[in-house]
């Protein structure tokens, strides 16, 4: 009876199973993830208020990360674009994960009309170059006051966002990266901020005097020191360092300015100039020992330190910026010379059912009100200029913002290769290693060109030329 | 007496049966077979199996994830995996994983599941030690706590500067000042690996009480009488009885130790720990598909991963029937 009878029942699942199987093989195979081609969608009139051609009682779907900045910026240009814009909407959503997140609605043929691709899982934006929108009509275009965009934004600010010479992405917030440190306490020892490495070595040398380090850092940071590193040995050497980088070239981080720095960097470490363990520390733990324990006299960040340890900083700490330090007293670009980089990329997708809506948007964020919104409420400044005031709003580390980027006028520089071919990851390994004293500047320098070749013999990996 | 051989009764009345069966394909029973096996079976092809073919021509491709568009690339993917230093770190470290978590855990949750239920008193009942429920509720604890929670807690503890085990370490009188034990290769995966235990040994105990909970108590007592002491107990008659849930424990941990991401994840933000001595295969995986945009190379490496699993749990089994362990076992 037994046998027979799940034989019986075996014959009749593998019959399912056959037919279940078989069915949807024949259509499927060839759809599999695949979504539709390109969606025109509807236009609306062009006109001066509405340049891109909003189509009306049309929504547009802006998905914004939700970090530092929250995401009630851009919520404050969705009601602004409300206003002007009778019947049509605009719907703000939040996302931590843009890339989970947004990987299906890519793949399929339907993302948002505005991203705001930041975070650390933003989408790795060389392999969504080819779906991207042209955004320099955005910056063509005039803002709400009238004038054209183009000219009411820092220098150099749209570099960042531009990929083979086409603007696929505006980033909204100006991010300066430098050496931050406390005003307060170097005004009670007399110390000053090191303009070359030597400096920094001696400023070192007194903060083991009243024990403390120079510097201090956290496993997930690490690459904070590349930062530091790069732009030193880039302001050094002048722009053909930077250049070879981006393009991956072979030997260019053995070029001499680098090589300077490195062994620079390596001399504090040796002098135990850094605080140990920081391989194993989260960099929250550790800046907040920089901020608040006042460990360490300086830390090399972005601008957006202050806003992110704006409860973990000591009373009367006044932050403050300052250039990083070059390896030569003359370097080939000033000491003023900065990395400017960008901070919230925002792009519209070319399959986006409403893209004039997702440009619009951004008009919006550029106009001065919303930009003026912007640096009053998250103390940073956006890419507009002049929506600062001389006060800073009482932060002292955006008044040093506004200094360094006066002072620096033209001398601004970025890099780009780095998050373009998602390096992040290995560099941290390589850079903590380097930190703790497990290595030394002639091994940084091997492992950083290793990770560089073997992106570039990498036949899979799309490479994106830089100039 | 003569009665016809019992089998040739037994034959004719089956067929009959089956036949009859055939016959009567009432409206009842198609609509019970539809909705018993029918639907969940299109549920499982749809979302399980039509996913992991998918995923399998997914992994000839170059596809980005990101775009509709894609070529097929044969098995390119795989090549290049497999010359991959990295992953092939990552699938080392995976081993590692494999082999010692497991096993620890199994034998550790087995010790303690034997104290609480049997190894007690040795007069009287045989029952476990003294406020064994307590031990029970306090190790089954950790189990509660989200892995995310588990991770960022011991990432906490193990600080270099302001961490609980070097505070007191510190306080013994041995000097671990600043010693990062998540930043050093030596120490980072094993650090790694006992949060791990520490999370899943409370569960797995629970697991082998209710598994010993159900050998009858006759067995121990007898045991006891012939003069087993409580190691001869535990090995000749508690592990011979739960062997299934043994090997259902280590087919379960082998595939965690196989994903690990969670933990690692948490520990080592945005990297693989130092010198990549912690990174696992599915950071690698996420890695690729989301920081680099090679979803096709990232289902490569899934589909490896999944192989790796099979392999792995069949390897338990046959080990199990060849050590003699019922057939087949029961997962």
């Amino acid at each position: 009876m037994n046998v027979q009878q799940s034989f019986a029942r075996r014959g009749f699942l593998r019959g399912a199973l056959a037919t279940a199987v078989l069915a949807p093989m024949g259509g499927a195979l060839a759809s599999c993830a695949s979504g539709g081609g390109t969606t025109a969608g509807p236009t609306g009139t062009v006109s001066d208020t509405n340049p891109f051609g909003v189509p009306d009682n049309s929504t547009v779907d802006a998905v914004i990360f939700k970090g530092g900045y929250g995401i009630d910026y851009v919520d404050f240009a969705g009601s602004i674009f409300n206003k002007n814009h009778q019947g049509s909407t605009a719907k703000i959503n939040p996302s931590t994960a843009i890339s989970t997140e947004l990987q299906p609605r890519f793949a399929g043929g339907n993302p948002p009309d505005l991203v705001d691709n930041s975070g650390a899982q933003s989408i790795g934006i060389s392999t969504i170059l080819d779906q991207l929108e042209d955004l320099q009509p955005v910056v063509d275009a005039k803002n709400l006051e009238g004038t054209p965009i183009k000219d009411t934004l820092y220098e150099g600010v749209l570099a960042p966002g531009t990929f083979n010479g086409k603007l696929v992405a505006i980033n909204y917030v100006l991010t300066l990266f430098g050496v931050w440190y406390s005003a307060s306490l170097f005004e009670a020892n007399g110390w000053t901020p090191p303009k070359t490495w030597d400096e920094a070595y001696e400023l070192g040398e007194k903060a083991k005097a009243k024990g403390k380090y120079l510097f201090l850092w956290g496993k997930e940071a690490a690459s904070y020191y590349l930062e530091l590193a790069l732009s030193s040995a880039i302001k050094e050497g002048g722009d053909e360092v930077r250049v070879a980088l981006e393009n991956l070239k072979e030997d260019s981080w053995k070029h001499p300015a680098l090589t300077k720095v490195f062994e620079a960097l390596d001399k504090h470490v040796k002098a135990g100039h850094f605080k140990p363990g920081g391989s194993g520390t989260a960099f929250t733990a550790a800046q907040a020992q920089w901020s608040n324990g006042q460990e360490a006299l300086l830390y090399p960040s972005g601008s957006w330190i202050e806003n992110e340890m704006k409860d973990q900083t000591k009373a009367d700490f006044k932050m403050t910026g300052a250039p990083v330090p070059t390896p030569s007293s003359s370097p080939k670009m000033p000491y003023e010379a900065l990395h400017s980089g960008g901070g919230e990329p925002f792009i519209v997708p070319s399959q986006a059912k409403n893209k004039a809506g997702g440009k619009e948007i951004l008009r919006i964020m550029l106009s001065k009100d919303a930009a003026a919104n912007f640096a009053k409420t998250k103390l940073a400044p956006t890419v507009v200029k002049d929506t600062v005031p001389a006060d800073g709003f009482g932060s002292t580390a955006l008044v040093s913002q506004t200094k360094m980027l006066d002072a620096a006028g033209k001398n601004v520089f970025n890099w780009q290769f780095l998050d373009l071919y998602g390096m992040n990851k290995d560099v941290l390994v390589v850079w903590n290693a380097f930190l703790d004293g497990k290595s030394n500047a002639a091994n940084l320098a091997n492992d950083m060109q290793k990770m560089s070749d073997k992106i570039r013999n990498d036949s899979s990996i799309k490479k994106v030329e830089i100039k | 007496m003569s009665l016809p051989p019992p089998t040739a009764v037994l034959e004719g009345g089956r067929k009959a049966a089956i036949q009859s069966r055939r016959k009567n394909l009432t409206f009842d029973k198609v609509s019970f077979m539809a909705v018993f096996l029918g639907i969940p079976l299109a549920i499982y092809l749809v979302f399980v199996i039509w996913p992991f073919l998918q995923a399998f021509v997914y992994s000839l491709t170059d596809w980005s994830g990101f775009s509709p568009n894609y070529k097929f690339v044969g098995l390119d993917n795989y090549a290049r995996i497999f010359t991959d230093d990295q992953f092939l770190k990552a699938l080392s470290n995976n081993v590692i994983l494999l082999i010692v978590v497991p096993l620890v855990t199994v034998v550790l949750s087995l010790v303690l599941a034997t104290l609480v239920t049997v190894g007690g008193s040795s007069k009287g009942q045989v029952k476990g030690l003294r406020n064994s429920s307590f031990y029970r509720v306090v190790s089954f604890f950790p189990y509660t706590i989200p892995a995310v929670a588990i991770g960022i807690m011991w990432g906490q503890i193990y600080d270099p500067s302001g961490g609980l085990l070097n505070g007191a370490l510190n306080a013994l009188g041995l000097n671990f000042k600043d010693y990062a034990w998540l930043g050093n290769t030596n120490t980072a995966m094993w650090c790694s690996i006992f949060v791990i235990i520490w999370g899943f040994v409370g569960f797995y105990m629970v697991l082998f009480i209710a598994g010993i909970k159900g050998i009858p108590a006759e067995l121990f007592e007898a045991a006891r009488i012939d003069g087993a002491g409580r190691f001869r107990t535990a090995v000749s008659v508690t592990i011979p009885m739960i062997r299934d849930n043994i090997q259902t424990a280590y087919v379960y941990l082998g595939i965690f130790a196989l994903d690990a991401f969670v933990y690692m994840a948490s520990l080592f933000p945005n990297a693989g720990g130092p010198e990549n001595s912690t990174l696992v295969m599915s950071q690698q995986l996420f890695f690729t598909a989301f920081q680099r945009g090679q979803f096709g190379m990232a289902t490569a490496m899934g589909v490896i991963l999944a192989l790796a699993t099979l392999l792995f749990s069949g390897l338990v089994f046959l080990v199990n029937k060849l050590t003699g362990g019922s057939e087949g076992g029961r997962l």
